[in-house]
């Protein structure tokens, strides 16, 4: 800890060096400049003077190179004094860089922390991007855990819980639910599908168990859609929806779970009916979380008659309103419900 | 397979078919809507020989229905058929002949905006241009009178007043599942319609 303490503090004490290294350039640079600037504005003058006097009296024009001489002695006397500051901040920075190579020296190698960090060295894959892209996903992965973390603690004060992970959960309470909603008797399950079908005749529900044990229910809504609500016992796994003239059945007369509808309306349902398949969750109560999920659905049933009851237009982005509210059942678009 | 209407979009004097097919296109694309290639509609006519007073039959094809042929009498009784049909129909010579002067053709580029299919493009009668048809389908509904007020809405955006009420042919059938046979029946009151402009137009021999 020290020693990298000591090598951070010679890193830091070398890029000062660098700092007053390139200061004293700067100023080399600058000083020869300006000498030169000054050099070439006298010319012009004393020409210029000259100039002057050949037209005046030959008399004077003793006096005049008299005069001149004495120019030239004053810009000798500049020029040295350039040359000496010149040689003064080259001697500085010949002593800053020896300075900084005795601080060089003693600076360690920088301990590399991984195989990235010498393939960023690497001068074949100078021109590859690898390492900036590395870099960058690592950068992702990092902000990927710190959103993760905070999604965890949001998720484990939200009481709506269908995940068995101890994390989320109080294990001891889930036992006690699960039993009630997943281990539910088929029978009782072919017999909420006739209730449903008796107390919704706009809709057409039926049964079948593709899978084993596990209820996969149909339901035709009017003229309109059709879905598909996987069970485990009495609770909503999987649901999907689709247009009417589309089919839950593949070409070789299987049963079709997991294609998607064509069309962009059914699809955007299918993931509003996905949350309110949460939304209705209700583990001490399977029964009524269902009919409460199907009587949300049945709101469908005017998918392409009603107007949102917000914008009161039938179309937003060319789709109508796809969202119903889960208390009301009234029509929104899915932009329209905030 | 969906809704669809059909609406004759007028072509103001002084103004080409193409150029208003342009615009018709570019305002489609500056609401969202995507080119998908191009779609094709004939409807052939064939008459009676022996039958007095004589009958007609409209055969259709549809780029959109590739494997079906439509027969439409005069009475509206619609067959749909394989496109075999086509060959019954030439061994039918002796009892109903084709008028190819009276083919006509439905031809333009076909749009996608979300679930809409739009088509526009421009009827010909046996070569020369007539006029410019419309159609807007809404493919995930079934029954027109669900959807009409969607179909209002974008139609309003699209050609404006013209889409005041649904197409006559379908008014009476708002209520029933849509089948593609209600769309041919719509493009056949239509290109009726240019036929008998055309008559009209036409000096008498």
């Amino acid at each position: 800890m020290n020693l990298e303490q000591a090598q951070a503090d010679l890193i830091l004490q070398s890029l000062h060096l660098i700092q007053k290294l390139r200061n004293g350039v700067g100023q080399v640079f600058k000083d020869l400049s300006d000498g030169i600037s000054e050099y070439v504005e006298e010319l012009p003058e004393k020409e210029d003077s000259e100039g002057n006097k050949d037209k005046s009296s030959s008399q004077n024009q003793k006096e005049s190179t008299g005069s001149s001489h004495e120019k030239s002695e004053e810009q000798h006397e500049k020029h040295r004094t350039i040359l000496k500051t010149l040689k003064k901040s080259l001697e500085t920075i010949s002593h800053d860089f020896s300075d900084l190579e005795k601080t060089g020296a003693n600076i360690g190698p920088v301990q590399m922390f991984s195989n990235i960090d010498n393939l960023s060295l690497d001068p074949v894959d100078k021109n590859t991007v690898t390492h900036s892209q590395l870099l960058q996903s690592y950068k992702w992965t990092n902000k990927m855990h710190e959103l993760a973390n905070q999604a965890v603690s949001i998720l484990s004060q939200n009481t709506l819980k269908r995940t068995q992970s101890p994390k989320f959960t109080n294990p001891k309470r889930q036992k006690g639910n699960l039993l009630a909603a997943c281990l539910a008797n088929p029978a009782a399950i072919d017999q909420l599908v006739t209730q449903l079908n008796q107390n919704n005749p706009d809709a057409k529900f039926s049964l079948s168990r593709p899978l084993g044990s596990c209820g996969v229910m149909q339901i035709e809504l009017g003229r309109t859609l059709r879905a598909i609500v996987v069970l485990r016992g009495l609770t909503i796994e999987w649901v999907k929806v689709k247009g009417y003239d589309e089919t839950f059945k593949t070409d070789d007369g299987q049963m079709d779970l997991w294609s998607g509808s064509r069309y962009q309306v059914f699809q955007k349902i299918t993931h509003h009916a996905e949350a309110a398949s949460l939304h209705y969750y209700a583990p001490l109560m399977p029964e009524i979380a269902i009919k409460s999920f199907v009587l949300w659905l049945r709101g469908f049933s005017n998918l392409f008659s009603a107007p949102c009851q917000k914008c009161g237009k039938y179309l937003q982005n060319n789709m109508p309103p796809t969202w119903r509210d889960y208390r009301s059942r009234e029509a929104f678009h899915d932009v329209c419900r905030m | 397979m969906g809704v669809s209407c059909v609406y004759t979009y007028p072509v103001p004097e002084g103004r080409s078919g193409s150029q208003v097919v342009d615009v018709l296109h570019k305002q489609i694309e500056t609401m969202g809507g995507t080119k998908m290639g191009n779609f094709h509609v004939d409807c052939e006519n064939y008459q009676s020989v022996m039958l007095n007073p004589a009958k007609t039959l409209q055969i259709l094809h549809s780029s959109e229905y590739p494997a079906s042929c439509f027969a439409i009498l005069d009475s509206g009784i619609t067959l749909v058929a394989d496109t075999l049909f086509d060959g019954l129909m030439s061994n039918l010579k002796n009892y109903y002949q084709a008028r190819k002067q009276n083919k006509m053709e439905f031809k333009g580029q076909r749009f996608q905006l979300a679930d809409f299919v739009i088509k526009i493009g421009s009827v010909s009668l046996a070569g020369s241009f007539k006029g410019i048809l419309v159609e807007v389908e809404y493919c995930p509904s079934v029954v027109a009178s669900e959807c009409w007020n969607l179909l209002k809405e974008l139609l309003h955006s699209l050609i404006g007043n013209i889409a005041e009420s649904p197409p006559p042919s379908l008014k009476v059938k708002m209520d029933e599942t849509y089948t593609p046979a209600m769309t041919m029946a719509q493009y056949l009151d239509h290109f009726n319609n240019f036929r008998k402009a055309a008559a009209m137009s036409q000096p008498p021999r």
